[in-house]
């Protein structure tokens, strides 16, 4: 039987931060990959997703439509929206078609139709957007970006029920707001589609500042440094 | 005879249809009607005995219900895009 080879550079890699990691000679190898900008994908499905599957959302379902509508089975006025908008958000964060598509349509729906019914569900969504940016996967990411962008416009005061929750939304908007392709010359179609995730990112923070009140310029600085006023000063 | 039955009757199919060249309001309104699968204005009064629900800014359609009994929801601003202007059909 032949005798099992070892690589001798695995064999001499040493772990850091240890005695022997202090002797001459000694290999430790590159530190390991933090993942920071790798995306997370969800180890168990949405709550949308198990909820459209037992067909729980007043949504019809059929795909008859010519344009990219959904039908509400039920007036938009009516619903529950401490239960279903979060329910939408959450949605968000999916990938694969028809749930992105529902999610995408049910929230922009919901927040078109809603009034003053959106002010105080604010507290609930927090936790689905948050889920949704961690994924950090682009797609999701600009979807959710321009929901927020959606949100802050929909109804009176809800740029300024935001501020407290700049801290749990915008870190990984800091980690992604320099993410601009750098192609020379050439032209960038993905900035006329929005989908150009550092332009969507400086949109949003605009839109948070212009919406935010007196305390939303300083509270996205804390997050995000290389932030910039877009109003006068 | 055949005229004066059709204006009386509100249901009545109509004589000519144009399809636009140029978006105008009242292509963006015929757009919204035949995504609900109504033919015009008239024929959704006749089916749901109302008129439909209005933006108040642009004065677009807000809100129809479609025949199944759900409902669609438009946006404050223009839906149709200028390539589905000449897929629109008018009614006179």
């Amino acid at each position: 039987m032949k005798p099992k080879t070892v690589d001798r550079a695995e064999a001499a890699r040493q772990k850091a931060f240890t005695t022997q990691a202090l002797q001459r000679n000694v290999n430790v190898g590159a530190p390991p990959r933090s993942g920071a900008f790798q995306e997370k994908c969800r180890s168990q499905p949405t709550q949308f997703r198990k909820f459209y599957e037992r067909g729980d959302f007043p949504i019809a379902l059929e795909f008859d439509t010519k344009g990219n509508k959904i039908a509400w089975k039920v007036e938009i006025e009516k619903l529950d929206y401490h239960h279903y908008l979060p329910l939408f958000f959450e949605g968000l964060a999916e990938t694969e078609h028809p749930y992105e598509f529902f999610a995408r349509q049910g929230v922009h729906d919901m927040l078109e139709h809603g009034g003053s019914k959106i002010l105080p569900v604010i507290p609930q969504l927090i936790i689905p957007i948050k889920n949704a940016l961690n994924t950090r996967n682009q797609k999701v990411c600009c979807t959710v970006l321009k929901a927020l962008q959606h949100l802050v416009v929909s109804a009176d005061m809800i740029g300024e029920a935001l501020v407290p929750y700049y801290r749990q939304i915008l870190p990984i908007l800091n980690a992604f707001i320099n993410k601009n392709e750098n192609l020379g010359d050439g032209i960038d179609y993905s900035q006329q589609k929005r989908e150009n995730l550092g332009d969507l990112i400086h949109e949003t923070l605009n839109a948070f500042e212009i919406h935010g009140g007196e305390d939303a310029f300083i509270n996205i600085k804390y997050m995000v440094p290389t932030y910039e006023s877009c109003m006068l000063q | 005879l055949n005229m004066a039955a059709a204006a009386a009757d509100g249901a009545a199919t109509a004589a000519t249809c144009v399809r636009p060249k140029a978006w105008s309001e009242q292509v963006e309104d015929a757009y919204r009607f035949q995504l609900a699968g109504y033919r015009d204005a008239q024929e959704y009064r006749s089916v749901r005995g109302s008129d439909p629900e209005r933006w108040n800014g642009s004065g677009f359609i807000k809100k129809l219900e479609r025949r199944d009994g759900s409902f669609y929801y438009f946006n404050k601003v223009r839906e149709c895009a200028d390539k589905e202007v000449q897929q629109c059909k008018l009614y006179h």
